[in-house]
């Protein structure tokens, strides 16, 4: 038998002495927790995402430009007065609780209960149906603040009085 | 695959033929550019599914801010009888300037966006579970840091809009118990947004805030590597 036999080359490739797959094919059917190459399969996904995420950049910046008012005044305060839109919560609670809760406490307590999330759920179930109680609090409160977002932004106007978006604008980014 | 077989090609990279996934793994590790990667990661990571790809976005869209905001440095003075002259002069006389200002404002709201987007996808994939506490703490510091850096960025352009949210902004300060005037005074250099401010906003968004952000990141993301070949089950199942 020769060293250019091919049974010899197949024996090799199922010791993994050379490259290239065994006659058998793949020896076990893939699983979601196998371990796979970062490069190149992870990191042609991520090239592909931030090619994706310019392109969405590129286009909105062609298509829309970013606001400029007047300049500054501080003896003319606008009507109404809004901060940034990811604010427009805190600013929807300031017109309902005593600033101290609004602008103080509640943002307090928000990031001190992120912080405390996996310290305080300490199970180690992963799947959504195991842990509902946490699953709950935490939709819950995403959908509480998304509301006062778009509220705060969107459907306030002049002394924060209630408007509807498409009557009168008053969101600024 | 043929430059690093080369000469000068192996002067550079110095790593061995890609044959076996055994050579292909050292290739990876002898990689500056790599060390931020884990050489492997679970199958179940590859899925869109998985997580979004937000983490992945909002690392880009920072970067897309750092490169649009140095070029916006160039042309712009931090001080009320200046700043709001350099944008318009940005805007209408400065090659591709209302164009790199966009992106730098689309950027930052889609940041804000994917930074939140990408703890909510955490939350609901249970990724936060021990032993990666940590590390979703630090994600919650990178969230506040970026709503930090929006929120000073918000300022510069020097308008009505940006002057009177920072005002709306800064004023629940005044509510912190017991110390609220300091901190008014330290955050607005006095007791109203003005020319004072105006410097510390700036040099909070340009260099200490990002300098911050970007040492928490690092933590963040090697955290991440080092954590890769963790197996937390999948949908459904226990860790």
């Amino acid at each position: 038998m020769s060293e250019s036999d091919p049974r010899l080359t197949q024996g090799k490739r199922l010791l993994g002495v050379v490259p290239g797959q065994p006659p058998g094919g793949e020896r076990k059917v893939p699983q979601e927790q196998d371990l796979v190459m970062v490069s190149p399969h992870l990191l042609v996904r991520h090239a592909v995402v931030a090619l994706a995420v310019l392109l969405l950049v590129l286009i909105v910046s062609i298509l829309f430009d970013a606001p400029l008012r007047e300049v500054a005044n501080p003896f003319e305060t606008p009507n109404p007065e809004k901060a940034p839109w990811y604010f427009a919560a805190l600013q929807e609670l300031l017109a309902h609780f005593h600033p101290m809760v609004a602008g103080v406490l509640v943002p307090a307590a928000i990031i001190g209960g992120l912080v405390a999330l996996p310290y305080v759920d300490r199970s180690a179930a992963v799947g959504l149906g195991l842990r509902k109680v946490a699953v709950v609090a935490f939709t819950m409160f995403l959908l509480v603040w998304i509301v006062l977002t778009l509220i705060g932004f969107a459907f306030r106007g002049p002394n924060w009085s209630w408007v509807w978006p498409w009557d009168e604008w008053h969101g600024e980014l | 695959m043929r430059l690093r077989q080369t000469t000068i090609g192996r002067s550079i990279f110095r790593s061995p033929d890609r044959r076996t996934e055994r050579d292909q793994a050292a290739g990876h590790w002898s990689n500056f550019w790599l060390h931020i990667y884990p050489v492997k990661v679970r199958r179940r990571e590859l899925h869109f599914g998985y997580s979004w790809y937000l983490g992945v976005a909002s690392t880009v869209l920072f970067g897309s801010l750092v490169v649009s905001g140095v070029y916006l440095m160039f042309f712009y003075v931090p001080s009320p009888g200046s700043a709001y002259g350099d944008i318009q002069t940005l805007q209408t006389q400065v090659a591709f300037g209302q164009f790199i200002r966009n992106v730098h404002r689309w950027s930052a709201h889609l940041m804000v966006i994917a930074v939140a987007a990408h703890m909510a996808r955490v939350f609901y994939r249970g990724a936060y579970k021990a032993p990666r506490e940590f590390n979703w703490v630090i994600g919650v510091m990178l969230l506040v840091l970026t709503l930090l850096l929006s929120f000073t960025g918000y300022l510069l352009p020097w308008d009505q809009l940006a002057y009177w949210a920072v005002t709306v902004g800064t004023s629940m300060a005044n509510f912190v118990p017991v110390i609220g005037d300091e901190v008014r005074d330290v955050l607005l250099g006095g007791d109203q947004v003005g020319a004072a401010t105006l410097l510390r906003f700036y040099v909070l968004h340009v260099a200490l805030l990002p300098l911050v952000l970007v040492g928490m990141l690092m933590v963040h993301l090697w955290r991440w590597r080092k954590d890769a070949m963790l197996d937390q089950g999948g949908e459904g199942g226990e860790r």
